[in-house]
């Protein structure tokens, strides 16, 4: 699996088109049959206490998008809290597991693993 | 050596900077900076203390004043975190009168640099989320931003953790078995 990361639009889904994935290849914030699933810092936001369980259909992935959310000052409510930290947890779990980390600036792909 | 180590919220810096004092010398100081603000506050500690309970670390609670801080021996320290450090030290608790902290934390890091053989400073990236803050909290990142600054000149390497790996971002790290997960 490619684990790609980044802040909100720094180039992540510009980055995967040029490794040859359309925008067809890629789910927006679901698990289905394309090889891409993106957006997944907002899957984590609907349940973050339960996140966790996406971890093993994720892993099925060819190529695993999230947002880097735990920049910035810490948020006001418990849940905005709880939804950074878990996203967090899932990506180092996703980087874990992932052959190859990517991460996005300013549209410039730095690899961090792999 | 000195290490600041930065990074987002759960990126895995606890667990990289305790890895990393893990392989230097003993004693090793844990000095945890944190208020225990309700129950997601003591939560939050309970899970820290959890993490590095078989770690041999010796734990001192300083929400403040590092600068009088006394190691009884010669050996390594943690410091965690800054983000907590600069808040209690700007906030008052009670009538949350501001001021600026600056100059007294950079005396308690140099004071604490002074006692032991290895300092590693936890911090963290507040300033990228670009949102409209409030007064205070601009004057908080604005404190926070200057201090990582400094202490980043001041010390041997600096390393940012994104999503469990460290990214050295100025001179070397330790070699150390680390799990983020």
């Amino acid at each position: 699996m490619l684990f790609v990361t980044g802040g909100a639009s720094s180039g992540k889904r510009a980055y995967l088109k040029t490794l040859g994935y359309a925008d067809e290849d890629m789910a927006d914030a679901v698990i289905d049959a394309r090889p891409v699933v993106y957006n997944v810092q907002a899957m984590a936001a609907r349940d973050p206490e339960n996140c966790m369980e996406l971890l093993e259909a994720l892993l099925q992935k060819e190529v695993v998008v999230c947002d880097e959310v735990g920049g910035g000052v810490i948020p006001a409510t418990p849940r905005e809290r709880a939804i950074r930290e878990q996203t967090g947890r899932l990506s180092i779990l996703l980087a874990q597991s992932a052959q190859r980390v990517v991460r996005l600036v300013c549209g410039v792909p730095t690899v961090l693993k792999g | 050596m000195r290490i600041l180590i930065t990074g987002g919220a759960s990126s895995g810096k606890s667990t990289y900077a305790e890895a990393l004092a893990r392989g230097l010398c003993a004693p090793r100081y844990y000095i945890a900076t944190m208020r225990p603000y309700g129950e997601e506050g003591l939560a939050k500690i309970r899970r820290h203390r959890a993490g590095r309970a078989d770690k041999g670390f010796i734990t001192i609670e300083r929400d403040t004043d590092i600068a009088s801080l006394s190691l009884p021996a010669r050996g390594t320290a943690l410091l965690e975190c800054m983000c907590n450090l600069t808040a209690n030290e700007m906030f008052d608790e009670n009538t949350f009168a501001m001021r600026d902290p600056y100059d007294d934390i950079m005396a308690g890091v140099r004071a604490l640099e002074a006692q032991c053989a290895h300092l590693i400073v936890v911090t963290n990236e507040i300033g990228c989320a670009g949102c409209a803050y409030d007064e205070p909290t601009k004057r908080y990142i604005d404190v926070l931003g200057r201090l990582n600054q400094a202490l980043a000149a001041r010390f041997d390497s600096v390393c940012e953790l994104v999503c469990g790996i460290p990214v050295t971002l100025k001179g070397e790290l330790p070699c150390v078995p680390f799990d983020p997960s």
